[in-house]
């Protein structure tokens, strides 16, 4: 007789499984489990089971799993594979075309399309995290009507029954690049008589908008276009982190920094920001200086142009001699030099700066090369005055009913605007913000991975968002909401369609189409506001203390509030977590007395209270604090991380992540200002410990112990390059050659000089390998678990303090450290050069890190809890989920090595060099990560260890890193006069 | 090993005992009721014993995480109480076995509770590899044993697993000297015991049973000593070999301050330096508590303190070789660790290092210190906190600012890891304090044959041994 | 006299007991070793009868296993595929349509109550839980493709499907068994050629 086994009481028993079928509709649902059976027949059985002995083999039993296949199998879906859905990321407007991989039915990672403009392959940290918010679980599930859950029914015909066609009815909202929406809006206001639409933005360019309003006679944002910016001056403008559209500048402007022809770029700043830390000429800078700067540059370049005496005459009326400090007649000269291929841009929100700007680069005549205000950018639309305007009608009760769409008024603005006084708010908000709150009727929206909608980032791309998967919650996209009250329901889909049906099918697939565009009604360039301008500047220099209000690279403005990577996610430049801070220059700590997490109090106007971080390179005079923080959403992190007797929340003691800095924005001129002058700061004598990934900052180890530097990160210069790279002496070799690497040789490169710090690569990888968040508290102790870091050092004196970004991760070595010492054999090298980690065969002895030169290997300290099923829905199911007690690390993305290997083996054709990027690789929107095989001499990676840049960290130990890295060019731009148009492949 | 003693040496055991005395005075303490003393001691160990069990319930239940490491120091006071505890662990072997070879009498006073205390350290020393890993209940991994993994064996390069086999090895080793040395005392305290009382008590029973059938005839006397002594010289290796062994944990790293070829001879010496400051500690309180005087003479206390000051000057002499490797390596960063260890944040303990295992030492040079008690007692002190701090020392300076600044940390150790070094302890002086009340301290049959008396009675051809 | 009669009862006990064992102790496995493992499934779908009888190809149904991780549990609408019109065993029909000649009237649709089950989890729209029977840890990735690709037999892991009415884990599937199988066959080959699989660690473990 053949004996039968069972796993489970709850098996013996057999129970039907269809209650539990309806939970689980994926094979691999990571939710499933099945309690075992407690019935008194269950126990008889166990106790007959016992009695017969065979509790040896019964209690090892894992719980039954349950196979669920579909009823009708999708076409050409197959269990286990992942599918490609092309779409567009709704972070935030600047529009990058996405490519979402999607895995038994749920989105689990987002890739930058690589055909799409803006994205051109590439996304950010933001984006990159953005996927989460699909999983969030406090999102809205259905309609709210005052506060209590509804039905999309009832919400209707309430809102239609309270509407009044002679009421003033306004829609607040973001920017909206997409036409589709935009005529939805148009069509629904249609029915009032008194209806207007204001769009605003947080992060406001309005000023921009308004000064090419004024000087050429049209509201458009120019679309910059850095790729063709030999030389570049920035004032205040971080594009490379967080301004208008940073993955496509960064990916432009690296593209023209790669040496030896390399673009110049001088950055006029007052706090250090991710772009300042990449100039190559850095000038300090208040925002308060910055027009008198500009009002400078502009003198000198009509000078050098030698037109336009009106204006310089009209100049030296008003008292202006230049000055020739700054470095400014050099700017001048390298921006005359490139005139047509060079581009000013500047980052203030004033009108009459902008004005400035533009009239420098109309003597430069970037416009129609470097600015393209024909087919302007549509990534920003906002306009303050309108705003202005609305809240000075709400504030006098003039506004009869309100819809918010995608934006969050109470928490961005200067003063949270009164709602009672309006008859009908309507939000659009997907989950409870703080505007949300005060609505009467809450009526969320998909998040964008669950909805079809159109955007036109920049005149003329038409980039398509489709859904990935079906709305988790009743929710409804604004379109078709909109449509329902306009009395002609119709949706998304539909509408959408309508409007492209020649190039749909194609649009579709690709996720973007190219149209015709309407040229922009732009007039000839206008003198009279450069006039004004000028009149209104004072070329007296400033003083006092400026409060310089910025988005941080992780949160924007704050909609990314909910989410735990951004939070965990270092700050490229200060290396901070979870909060924001006021940064001060070191001369003005000095002043002040203050030194890193001495809470100061700042007031212009509203007042907060923020810890201090000492910011080398920031001007005197400016206290800089980021946007974004203090808001609602971050509330839920209060039980965040591992809770065991010494564990601190992540919380502050409101209950939220940082503070709020909002209420210390103004309206100036109609304008939204982030800089404010004359504030007043003073200590509290509060500390707060700042959660730092990084507390060393030089490479320089201090004096009293010894002050030498560390060739870590390695520079050289132009000239330099074009020497022929002297021999590297012969070492002995006492190791045996017992690695042959016959087949492939896997190998990175990292090019120091493209890499701009701005940390998509972190979160990348931390999305694609299950990596856990820890929260403040293990971040303060430096237990942060992010396989990917950035290392952040300076050099040179505080004032005028170079930067350098140093992406670490595991150097996979071919003698590697870790693998000797480690006990168990968890830690192994395999025959194509990876250091590989078996998480299910380490005991965590730990002996690997400390052996670990550089660092890279985190430790799971705790069970990092993983309590929100729905956000566990994210997690990479080709990727084990580490449990606690055990070594981790980068694994060059070993699962899709594996991917791609098993596919060339199916095709029966070699893996092509680009075949396989690792995550970091492919998010990179400067291209300074490189994969591949370095036994393949034409691959990439291979091409890049023969450059004349290239070396390795630590080569003296002789571990024999797989990790190049190219060295920085500092005298950036010297050889790149005049930069040739010709191809820089090369670097 | 009953030898001549010339009768104009100066005797071993002070005042003129008789065999019959010492049996008397050695079994005294174990036949009576616990003193009030004993007790105190005791419910103070025992409770330090349990604050460390709830400890580490607590680390094991919670994660290791509830130490103060971090990514760049992932080792601090569990290695360093671990290296510490098998520094410890020496001196028991050193005596027994180096000082047995090379016939050094005054042992046979102390090597009884030296080999107790080693084992009791090396259990110590044992805890914490097993509960600094991440997952203690899959140490056993760390042994190699056949598997359905392929079959999948251990990484026979690692130091870690050398280590396993290097302290079970000596621990087994240990406890069989000790046990064996223990034999003809057993049957001296069962035949004590026997007429006591008319039906064999249990401890009776115990007695009679560990001591073999002991019977106390030349024959057994004669395999006995054999026996002890190839013990002896299978011992002796040991004791250079497994703190050599230890050594290499750090030595064949690549962390700058762990790279060091001059770490085995280095260690050993330290582990020889610890382990005879601790065994002072506990003999000078036990000579007072037992009132052994006699039998733990002030020149037993000279002899070890001289022992002292050899091992000290040889740690001295690596803390100095060390800098000197560093400066003549031009290694920058080899170099840095060392300016770092002696300017850096963790300045405090390595000062605290030098001033406790170099510059106190120096007073035994002088014979009135080394006979005075109460100063050796407390140098023997100072000892064992510089030998603890030498380690944390070497491990967390070399960590906490090794190769990429950027990865630079501090490291500040909790509640947790506190309670589980005195947890340690707690164990440590438990099990001897228990080990004093039901077994003989000292060696009876060794010492009755460095007595005077009966030398004159016996016959010299017959002492061959 | 008391004592013996303990030690006749605890001899017995103790034979009995040891003889029980003995039984299960030729079906002890380690803990994770799931060999033999053979639940009863929601619908007794036999592979004898499919694949053995019918000689139906085993990716007709597991048609992932050649593009995929997993070779995959068919869904409905490929049984559907058949038993749109097979509803019954022949000798049921056959039964049902001598009895109808004997009542003289039309014979009426038979559907097996196996079959019944499928009909209805299509008409309630309610996926069939299968019980997983082969089953790897978490840590562990398995990849059907390169060994379905290289050619490697269904039957060498999954044991005689064709020959078992209800499917049971054939091999231990523990490490070794992978491992030792990726060695021997870079010398034998798979099929006739040669292959050249891996035994790196992170061939599974990643």
């Amino acid at each position: 007789m053949e004996t039968q086994y069972w796993r489970s009481l709850a098996e013996r028993e057999n129970p039907s499984e269809l209650a539990r079928a309806a939970e689980a509709e994926f094979s691999e649902n990571p939710l499933q489990q099945i309690e075992p059976g407690s019935s008194r027949r269950g126990f008889l059985k166990a106790a007959g089971f016992a009695f017969a002995g065979a509790a040896l083999t019964g209690c090892s039993r894992a719980p039954v799993e349950k196979a669920m296949p579909y009823l009708v199998q999708p076409e050409n879906t197959v269990a286990g594979r992942a599918q490609y859905y092309a779409s567009t990321c709704g972070a935030c407007p600047a529009g990058c075309g996405l490519l979402a991989k999607v895995r038994d039915g749920r989105p689990i990672k987002l890739e930058g399309n690589p055909d799409q403009a803006i994205s051109g392959g590439a996304t950010c940290a933001v984006g990159q995290a953005s996927i989460l918010g699909l999983y969030d679980s406090l999102r809205l599930k259905q309609p709210l009507a005052g506060g209590k859950p509804s039905t999309w029914a009832e919400v209707d015909r309430e809102i239609l029954a309270r509407l009044r066609a002679d009421g003033a009815v306004r829609y607040l909202s973001g920017t909206i690049t997409s036409p589709t929406k935009q005529a939805a809006i148009d069509r629904f206001l249609g029915q009032f008589r008194n209806a207007r639409h204001v769009m605003y933005d947080a992060l406001s360019a309005s000023a921009i908008l308004d000064a090419h309003q004024q000087t050429h006679g049209a509201r458009v944002l120019p679309h910059y276009r850095f790729d063709k910016a030999g030389a570049i001056a920035s004032f205040d403008a971080d594009f490379l982190g967080t301004w208008i559209s940073p993955v496509e500048f960064a990916r432009d402007y690296s593209a023209r920094r790669r040496p030896p022809e390399m673009s110049w770029h001088a950055q006029f700043e007052g706090r250090m920001s991710l772009t300042g830390s990449k100039a190559d000429r850095r000038v300090r800078t208040a925002p308060d200086e910055i027009r008198e700067r500009l009002a400078q540059l502009a003198i000198r370049i009509a000078k050098l142009s030698g037109a336009d005496d009106r204006f310089l005459s009209s100049a030296s009326a008003r008292g202006w001699q230049t000055t020739n400090d700054d470095g400014l007649p050099h700017v001048a000269e390298r921006l005359w030099e490139a005139r047509g291929r060079s581009l000013v841009v500047c980052g203030a929100n004033a009108v009459h700066t902008q004005v400035l700007v533009n009239y420098i680069n109309h003597l430069l005549g970037n416009y129609g090369a470097t600015l393209d205000v024909e087919h302007p950018s549509r990534q920003r639309q906002g306009d303050d005055r309108a705003l202005a305007n609305l809240l000075d009608e709400i504030k006098t009760g003039r506004v009869a009913a309100l819809f918010i769409d995608g934006v969050n008024p109470v928490a961005e603005l200067p003063e949270a605007p009164g709602f009672d006084h309006v008859g009908l708010v309507v939000s659009f908000a997907g989950s409870l913000d703080e505007s949300a709150e005060r609505a009467h009727y809450v009526c969320p929206d998909h998040h964008f991975l669950e909805s079809w909608a159109g955007a036109e980032p920049v005149a003329g791309l038409i980039s398509l968002t489709q859904p990935v998967i079906r709305p988790l919650g009743a929710t409804r996209a604004v379109v078709e909401t909109l449509a329902a009250w306009t009395g002609q329901p119709v949706n998304a889909y539909d509408l959408l369609r309508q409007r492209y049906p020649a190039q749909w099918d194609r649009a579709v697939e690709a996720g973007y189409v190219a149209m015709e565009a309407p040229r922009a009604p732009v007039k000839p360039f206008s003198m009279a506001p450069v006039e004004l301008a000028l009149a209104a500047t004072s070329p007296e220099p400033a003083a006092g203390y400026t409060l310089a209000l910025y988005p941080s690279v992780a949160m924007l403005e704050g909609r990314q509030a909910y989410n735990p990577w951004l939070h965990e996610l270092p700050d490229p430049i200060t290396k901070v977590t979870w909060d924001n801070y006021a940064s001060v220059s070191p001369a003005a700590a000095t002043s002040l007395g203050v030194s890193d997490g001495d809470v100061v109090r700042i007031e212009a106007g509203a007042a907060v209270e923020l810890p201090v971080v000492v910011q080398p390179g920031q001007h005197d005079r400016v206290i800089a604090v980021a946007l974004g923080y203090g808001r609602k959403a971050s509330e839920r992190f209060a039980n965040l991380g591992p809770r065991w007797i010494d564990h601190r929340p992540s919380v502050n003691d409101q209950g939220r992540v940082g503070e709020n800095a909002a209420p210390l924005l103004a309206f100036e001129q109609g304008s939204l200002r982030y800089d404010r002058a004359g504030i007043r700061i003073a200590k509290t004598g509060r500390r707060i410990e700042l959660a730092l990934t990084q507390t060393h900052h030089t490479l320089t180890v201090p004096q009293q112990l010894g002050g030498e530097v560390r060739p870590i990160v390695q520079e050289t210069t132009t000239a330099e390059l074009g020497k022929p790279p002297e021999p590297s002496e012969q070492r002995e070799e006492l190791w045996p050659e017992d690695h042959p690497y016959k087949g492939h040789r896997w190998g990175m490169a990292v090019d120091l000089n493209a890499c701009t710090g701005c940390s998509a690569c972190v979160v990348a990888c931390q999305v694609e390998n299950n990596t856990p968040v820890v929260g403040k508290d293990e971040v303060r102790r430096r237990r942060e678990m992010h396989w990917i870091r950035i290392d952040r050092y300076y050099s040179g004196p505080s004032e005028n303090v170079e930067v350098a970004h140093q992406p670490m991760m595991c150097q996979q070595c071919d003698h590697a450290p870790c693998e000797t010492v480690c006990p168990t054999l968890a830690t192994v090298h395999s025959d194509e050069g990876l250091n590989q980690q078996i998480y299910n065969r380490c005991v965590g002895t730990r002996y690997c890190a400390n052996n670990c030169p550089y660092k890279t290997r985190r430790f799971n300290w705790f069970n990092y809890p993983r309590e929100d099923r729905l956000a566990n829905l994210v997690l990479n199911p080709d990727v084990t989920v580490r449990t606690r007690g055990v070594m981790e690390k980068c694994t060059f993305c070993v699962q899709r090595i594996q991917e791609a290997k098993i596919e060339a083996k199916v095709l029966g054709t070699p893996v092509k060099d680009g075949d396989i990027r690792t995550a970091c690789e492919q998010a990179c929107p400067a291209g300074a990560i490189v994969f591949g095989d370095l036994n393949d001499p034409n691959s990439r990676v291979a091409r890049l260890a023969r450059d004349a840049r290239q070396y390795r960290v630590l080569e003296d130990l002789n571990v024999g890193p797989a990790v190049r890295y190219l060295k920085i060019v500092r005298d950036g731009g010297q050889a790149g006069r005049p930069v040739p148009q010709g191809d820089k492949k090369n670097g | 090993m009953a030898e001549v003693c010339s009768p104009l040496r100066i005797p071993l055991i002070a005042g003129h005992k008789k065999a019959a005395t010492v049996t008397e005075d050695v079994c005294r303490p174990m036949l009576r009721p616990p003193s009030g003393l004993w007790w105190a001691g005791f419910t103070l160990a025992f409770s330090l014993m349990l604050l460390g069990v709830a400890a580490v319930s607590y680390q094991i239940a919670t994660g290791v995480g509830t130490w103060g490491l971090n990514t760049t120091v992932g080792w601090a006071f569990d290695i360093t109480n671990f290296v510490f505890w098998v520094g410890i662990g020496h001196a028991g072997t050193l005596i027994s076995a180096i000082l047995f070879l090379f016939r050094q009498k005054w042992r046979t006073s102390v090597n009884r509770s030296a080999e107790a205390m080693t084992l009791f350290a090396v259990m110590c020393a044992g805890i914490f590899p097993v509960i600094h890993t991440g997952r203690p209940w899959l140490a056993y991994w760390l042994f190699p044993y056949p598997n359905f993994r392929g079959p999948l064996w251990i990484n026979f390069r690692s130091p870690l697993a050398w280590d396993c086999f290097a302290i079970s090895t000596y621990f087994l080793i240990s406890a069989t000297f000790w046990y064996v040395g223990l034999i003809p005392d057993l049957a001296t305290i069962r035949d004590r015991l026997a007429g006591e009382s008319a039906r064999p008590t249990l401890r009776q029973r115990l007695f009679a049973v560990f001591s073999l059938g002991w019977s106390g005839s030349y024959r057994v006397w004669h395999h006995y000593e054999v026996l002890y002594l190839l013990l002896a010289g299978l011992a002796t290796p040991l004791v250079i070999s497994v703190h050599t062994i230890v050594s290499w944990d750090f030595a064949t790293a690549v962390i700058p301050g762990w790279h060091a070829t001059i770490f085995p001879p280095y260690f050993v010496a330290g582990a020889i330096f610890s382990g005879i400051g601790m065994v002072l500690t506990l003999m000078i309180v036990a000579r007072k508590v037992m009132n052994l005087e006699d039998y733990i003479t002030l020149r037993h206390v000279d002899a070890m303190c001289k022992l002292l000051l050899l091992t000290s000057s040889i740690v001295a002499l690596a803390y100095g070789t060390e800098f000197f490797t560093a400066f003549y390596s031009g290694n920058p960063y080899e170099q840095f660790v060392f300016r770092n260890r002696a300017l850096g944040p963790f300045a405090w303990a390595y000062w605290i290092m030098v001033s406790c295992n170099v510059l106190a030492p120096q007073l035994l040079w002088f014979r009135g210190v080394r006979r005075r008690i109460g100063i050796v007692f407390a140098l023997s002190l100072l000892i064992n906190v510089g030998m603890w701090f030498e380690r944390f020392v070497i491990i967390v300076t070399s960590l906490h600012r090794d190769f990429l600044p950027s990865s630079w940390a501090s490291y500040r150790p909790t509640i947790v890891e506190v309670s589980t070094l005195a947890g340690s302890f707690g164990l440590f002086f438990t099990c001897f304090l228990i080990f004093c009340r039901i077994l003989p301290v000292i060696a009876m049959g060794e010492v009755k044959a460095v007595l005077h008396v009966g030398q004159a009675s016996r016959p010299v051809q017959e002492t061959t041994v | 006299m008391r004592s013996r009669i303990l030690t006749i009862v605890l001899a017995v006990g103790l034979t009995f007991s040891l003889v029980l064992l003995a039984s299960r102790l030729t079906a002890f496995h380690l803990p994770g070793n799931h060999q033999g493992y053979e639940p009863v499934q929601p619908i007794a779908y036999s592979h004898r009868l499919h694949a053995g009888e019918l000689q139906i190809q085993c990716q007709y149904c597991h048609f992932g296993a050649d593009k995929s991780r997993h070779a995959g549990v068919p869904p409905a609408s490929v049984c559907m595929n058949c038993h749109k019109f097979v509803t019954a065993p022949l000798g049921a029909l056959r039964a049902e349509d001598e009895l109808a000649e004997k009542e003289k009237r039309a014979p009426r649709p038979v559907v097996s109550a196996e079959l019944r089950k499928l009909y209805d989890a299509i008409d309630r729209a309610q996926p069939i839980a299968w019980t997983r029977i082969h089953s790897l840890p978490d840590f562990a990735y398995f990849d059907h493709r390169p060994h379905v690709n290289a050619g490697v037999a269904c039957q060498q892991c999954h044991g005689p499907v064709e020959s078992m009415e209800r499917v049971r884990q054939a091999s231990d599937l523990s490490m070794g068994w992978c491992v030792n199988c990726h060695r021997d066959s870079s010398r034998t080959g798979v099929a006739g050629r040669p292959v050249s699989p891996s035994i790196n660690c992170s061939t599974c473990h990643f």
